[in-house]
């Protein structure tokens, strides 16, 4: 084969920048949710006898069950991408599970908010509540956005598209559904701090 | 071998370019071609400079009269000086040299055939119309009139429709400028060719590099606060509000984290564009490249721990202000060591005194009174009094409008021939420069002396202010008489680019005598920029670089040039 003359011809170059670029981009959403949760800590020791109301529930225990899902599906993800590079077409199947554990995440979250409307917490009550929806919710957000990539992913996946030579889109999938999942498991981890007394 | 090869423009009739690559408007709209993208942000910035210019005409002349006026009322006067803020910082003056300017300049420069993702630029570019859609429609919904700061509470309690819309445009418009950002740092890291060393890299470059670094690492501060503000204002609670144990001046604080780095998100890529502008046009080697480069690098990240300069009156610790205070003034160090090398560069240098060079040393005076005005700014002391002020109004215009947009129009100056092929008219190039200057100055200047007299930013009438409404009056007519000056020098300006657009002469490939990449390919580029990846010599050696009577331009002789860098001649 020719040796490609600039890095802008060069497949291996270009995957080289591809992920760099997500690198770059993952700390984009990274100082998002720092700057997120900062105003969160802010507010929450401005306030930190008042903050949490007295009747107020604590956070749902069904999120351990979508912190579960969500761990999983960050382990499919990883098999699915080692199936990949090596051309395997079992990464068709470890797709599948992982767009799966992530409908399931999204839809205990969901659950989980019903069950805390169901209890009277409604976001307008206390900033207690408004934080609790709306930084759950920032996230649900990310996770919906990556769904139609992941999608896109799984689909190439179930034809065997991925091989040696080309595993680009689901090492770029790869790498954000990761950056959620640890987003996650600090947000959480705040969240919970927070809502003790 | 010399450039003079097939594809200089007398060698071969109509050449491939890439304004006659493939015809017709689809080709432009979904075009993934850096060039192409980086003329439709030019027209797009350019569209809105001229929406913006006329709300500021708007208040100039509102000004001329202390008291009421019948045709425009208070809420309209506060609603046109917000939409001229928001325009030009968010749609022009961010936009405008790296989006515009360096998409079409970067991969050229660096020798490279695009950015590294060309369809997430032309993705960029439609966020940027998106955001401006979003612009457009908050006025339709019933404007805004929070200032382009949407301080809380005031920005959650205004009864206006367009507070939310444009608020979600400022969202987009801050991700067009984050992916613009991360294209050029992953270019400029993963896209050079061989021979570009980091230490090849124009300085133009390097700034875009520091800026882009700014626009990645500060941006979403400003997308997740803004949408804060959305959810703030749908339900009624968030933690900016104080009435729920929020914190409107965490707001500020928030704001100016972004705020502040945007500032040299404005000028970093002005500086760069100074850097090329004075070494090319009075044929001289940069003096200090190193020095230049590093202080990019420098401001990039002073930046970043200033910006509770803005907020000296909010009440913020006497701890925190005194260290803010202090770290702003080492602000001063890395933009004085780059104004003290471009002034050795003009030293001793054979200075063309064309068009972008005017607009050079415009710059370098109208920064320096910028950059100098904010030392009473860093004060705390004179702060107190100055805070809120038209001198606060007078200083950022001179940093912001006369030293980022000035740079702005001297690097489209500067690249003009480049990018369109033709030659604008030299003779009112200089005439409309002058104005600009001439109109500028009288109409920021004297602002100078309205905010120092105790003139308050914002102020819709000033007959009320005792003993002072007769001073302030003579002030801002001299201020507003400028400012028709400066519509002036632009109309002109727009008149003769837009008749070269049809009528200029042919541009040859390198109409200055610069020596970095982009005038080596012909005006305007091919598509591909380049046949053959291009050999790298020192960007701001013109030992090589000699006039040429036939083309009527200037050629590089690339072997030469590349040997007299590997001589040590370079750095
Ligand atoms: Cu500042």
């Amino acid at each position: 084969m020719k040796q490609p003359e600039t890095p802008f011809d060069d497949p291996a170059a270009r995957f080289e920048a591809g992920r760099f670029g997500m690198w770059l981009f993952l700390l984009v959403l990274a100082v998002l949710f720092v700057a997120t949760i900062l105003g969160y800590l802010v507010v929450r020791i401005d306030n930190a006898a008042t903050f949490v109301p007295e009747d107020a529930p604590p956070p749902p225990s069904l999120l351990l069950v979508s912190t579960v899902a969500l761990l999983f599906s960050s382990v499919t993800m990883q098999r699915a991408l080692a199936a990949g590079r090596r051309g395997d077409p079992r990464q068709g199947g470890l797709m599948v599970a992982t767009v799966i554990l992530a409908l399931v995440f999204l839809g205990v979250q969901a659950v989980a908010w019903v069950e805390l409307v169901e209890q009277n917490l409604l976001i307008t009550d206390n900033l207690y509540a408004w934080s609790f929806y709306v930084l759950t919710g920032l996230h649900a957000a990310h996770v919906v956005g990556g769904l139609p990539p992941m999608l896109v992913t799984c689909w190439r996946a179930m034809h065997a598209r991925y091989g040696p030579e080309n595993h680009r889109g689901i090492a770029y999938t790869a790498m954000y559904w990761h950056f959620l999942d640890g987003v996650w498991l600090v947000l959480y981890a705040t969240l919970w701090l927070g809502s003790l007394r | 071998m010399t450039t003079l090869d097939a594809r200089s423009p007398i060698a071969a009739e109509a050449p491939d370019n890439y304004l006659t690559f493939r015809r017709g408007l689809l080709s432009w709209l979904l075009t993934l071609d850096h060039k192409r993208i980086g003329v439709m942000y030019l027209v797009a910035v350019l569209a809105s400079f001229f929406v913006g210019g006329v709300m500021a005409l708007l208040v100039r002349t509102k000004l001329l009269f202390p008291g009421e006026v019948t045709w425009m009322t208070a809420e309209q006067y506060n609603q046109a000086f917000t939409l001229h803020g928001a325009i030009m910082v968010f749609l022009v003056i961010i936009p405008s040299i790296p989006a515009a300017l360096g998409n079409f300049v970067l991969p050229i420069m660096l020798g490279a055939k695009d950015v590294a993702f060309p369809r997430l630029n032309l993705f960029s570019f439609y966020l940027w119309l998106a955001g401006a859609a979003c612009a457009v429609y908050s006025l339709l919904a019933g404007g805004f009139d929070t200032g382009w700061t949407f301080y809380t509470p005031y920005s959650t309690n205004t009864t206006l429709g367009g507070v939310i819309p444009v608020l979600v445009g400022v969202f987009i418009l801050g991700f067009s400028s984050i992916f613009t950002g991360v294209n050029f740092i992953v270019t400029i890291h993963k896209l050079r060719p061989p021979g570009m060393t980091w230490f090849r890299m124009p300085l133009f470059l390097w700034a875009l590099y520091a800026t882009a670094v700014i626009q990645v690492l500060a941006t979403p501060v400003l997308g997740i606060t803004v949408a804060l503000l959305v959810i703030e204002r749908v339900f009624n609670i968030g933690i900016f509000d104080p009435s729920m144990g929020g914190d409107p001046v965490l707001f500020q604080h928030f704001f100016w984290f972004y705020s502040h780095p945007a500032v040299y998100i404005m000028i970093l890529p002005g500086m760069g564009i100074i850097s090329e502008i004075i070494s090319v046009h009075s044929h001289r080697h940069i003096f200090g490249f190193r020095f230049i480069a590093f202080s990019s690098i420098a401001i990039a990240i002073f930046s970043f721990l200033v910006w509770g300069h803005h907020m000296f009156t909010s009440g913020q610790s006497p701890l925190m202000n005194v260290l803010f205070s202090a770290i702003t003034f080492s602000v001063a160090i890395p933009s004085a060591v780059k104004v003290f090398n471009w002034l050795a560069t003009l030293y001793k240098g054979s200075i063309s005194l064309n068009t972008p060079m005017l607009y050079g040393l415009s710059f370098l005076f109208l920064f320096t009174i910028g950059g100098l005005t904010g030392i009473p700014l860093a004060v705390l002391s004179t702060d107190i009094h100055l805070h809120d002020t038209y001198f606060v109004v007078a200083h950022f215009h001179y940093v912001m409008m006369g030293s980022a947009l000035i740079a702005m129009i001297g690097g489209l100056h500067h690249w003009w021939p480049k990018m369109f092929g033709v030659m604008y008219s030299e003779f009112w190039g200089r005439i409309a420069c002058g104005l600009v200057f001439v109109g500028f100055n009288m109409t920021f200047f004297t602002q100078f002396m309205l905010g120092s007299q105790g003139m308050p930013r914002r102020y819709y009438s000033y007959d009320q202010i005792e003993g002072m409404a007769e001073a302030f009056k003579m002030y801002h007519h001299i201020s507003t008489g400028g400012s028709y000056i400066m519509a002036l020098g632009f109309v002109i300006t727009g008149i003769y680019l837009l008749h070269s657009l049809f009528a200029g002469k042919k541009a040859p490939a390198n109409p200055w005598g610069g020596a970095s990449l982009e005038w080596q390919c012909t005006s305007p580029p091919p598509h591909d920029n380049f046949s053959k990846t291009p050999r790298v010599g020192d960007c701001y050696d013109f030992s090589a670089v000699r006039w040429d009577e036939k083309q009527e331009g200037y050629v590089v002789d690339t072997e030469a040039h590349t040997a007299s860098t590997k001589n040590g001649k370079g750095h």
